[in-house]
């Protein structure tokens, strides 16, 4: 039985979306810091904030598109795969909560491969110190209170649709809802997009 | 220029089946990761400036997400945005599997004689509560018809979820009299498409008044852009 899950996007054809589970992960700060050099090449997110694969495939499609369209707000296309589950602007917070951190026991691997960059998916499999499962079992892992905290989701939301539409719909949206941000925290949003990003993860 | 460079989507677009033409967009319906999808386009018109026609597009389609999401945000059904792109203007929205237009409803529930009037009366009232609920909001749909409300079955088999659709023309407002305005438009097309409901949307307005906090000065609005139209008085 085949452990990842395979995805193609019907924008971009040719490229391909990769995710894999792993639990009872024991190296998460030695696979975080083997991303930050860029020996990695994938995103790698912290799975209790994600309610479905779907989520992922959402922020991959969109990284994508804004890489086609040179309007990354990231350097990487996977560190834009993270910013993108973010439901704000802020790059730093968005790498806090849903990259890795050091004491985790669980990870989700993203890879998005085109034709022209195949990725060689075992040998990122073979990295991690863990226990491969189905990706369906994300549903186990993920922290519903947390989630609903940190995108907002209100209880009246929920009578007319699921959390995983509460949360694609902010995700998708997010771009356009700065407006509604205070001042402040707009500037300091774009103040993160200046190279010296603290929480660079995934560098080239 | 992004717009020519990228062609991601105009390409997907070709493959995909057009619903619906209109003066301001294109409707099409594709699969898009994996789920039933409907991908509104708004095409760039050529007997506008290239530079007007890009900033009014942009708008539009930035206030059709904003309040898409504002009427989700208060529990109001409007459907799911998977992505959007505004370098070609396009939407990609949740599809309401298995729907029916509020239109057709009433259509064939007049054709029908079975307990015709229950099912209406119902139906008229839940219209009201969730115009109300909106205005509440301070969302202005700004294009209410029958046709832009869709019956979604529920799962469960109970009573079906009303869902509000094309928020192109939407825009946030407190003020009673676009709210008056909203239901003016309302009230001319549900007269108009559907004959003799006059009763009908007396019971929807009753609804309204019944289930919003700000009612008094809208349905005051209402009357007083009964008498003079939709565009208000520009003499004085």
């Amino acid at each position: 039985m085949r452990m990842h899950l395979i995805q193609k996007l019907e924008l971009f054809p040719d490229h391909r979306v990769t995710q894999m589970l792993f639990k009872e992960v024991k190296n998460a700060a030695e696979l975080k810091k083997s991303a930050m050099e860029g020996k990695i090449n994938g995103a790698l997110i912290n799975p209790t904030m994600l309610v479905d694969p779907f989520q992922v495939l959402v922020a991959a499609n969109k990284a994508v598109h804004l890489e086609k369209v040179e309007k990354m707000k990231t350097r990487t296309l996977y560190s834009e795969i993270i910013f993108n589950l973010s439901p704000t602007n802020n790059i730093s917070d968005a790498f806090k909560r849903f990259g890795i951190s050091d004491g985790d026991d669980s990870v989700l691997i993203v890879m998005v491969d085109s034709k022209d960059e195949s990725q060689d998916v075992s040998d990122i499999a073979a990295r991690v110190e863990g226990r491969q499962v189905p990706v369906e079992e994300l549903s186990s892992l993920s922290d519903h209170t947390k989630i609903k905290k940190l995108y907002k989701v209100t209880p009246q939301e929920e009578k007319c649709g699921s959390l995983l539409d509460a949360v694609v719909c902010r995700m998708a949206t997010k771009d356009v809802m700065t407006g509604l941000l205070p001042a402040p925290l707009l500037f300091f949003g774009h103040s993160l997009n200046v190279p010296f990003c603290p929480l660079e993860q995934f560098k080239c | 220029m992004a717009r020519e460079n990228n062609m991601a989507v105009p390409e997907f677009l070709r493959e995909a089946e057009l619903l619906k033409q209109g003066a301001e967009a294109r409707v099409y319906r594709a699969e898009f990761l994996g789920r039933p999808t409907i991908v509104k386009e708004r095409f760039p018109k050529r007997y506008r400036h290239p530079a007007l026609d890009e900033k009014l597009t942009h708008r539009r389609t930035v206030q059709e997400v904003r309040a898409i999401l504002r009427c989700r945000r208060a529990g109001i059904s409007a459907p799911v945005v998977y992505f959007v792109d505004y370098t070609c203007h396009c939407i990609f929205l949740e599809e309401i599997v298995g729907s029916s237009t509020v239109r057709d409803y009433i259509a064939s529930a007049q054709q029908s004689d079975s307990c015709k009037e229950l099912k209406l009366q119902r139906l008229a009232e839940r219209v009201g509560q969730v115009l109300a609920k909106m205005h509440d909001e301070d969302v202005i749909h700004g294009d209410l018809t029958t046709s832009n409300m869709l019956l979604r079955p529920s799962p469960e088999g109970g009573e079906s979820d009303l869902v509000l659709i094309d928020f192109g023309l939407s825009y946030i407002s407190a003020l009673p009299e676009d709210k008056g305005v909203d239901l003016y438009v309302l009230e001319k097309a549900f007269l108009s498409t559907h004959p003799n409901t006059e009763e009908l949307f007396e019971k929807l307005l009753k609804s309204y008044k019944a289930s919003s906090k700000k009612s008094s000065a809208v349905i005051k609005k209402l009357d007083e852009v009964r008498l003079r139209g939709r565009k208000r008085s520009m003499v004085g």
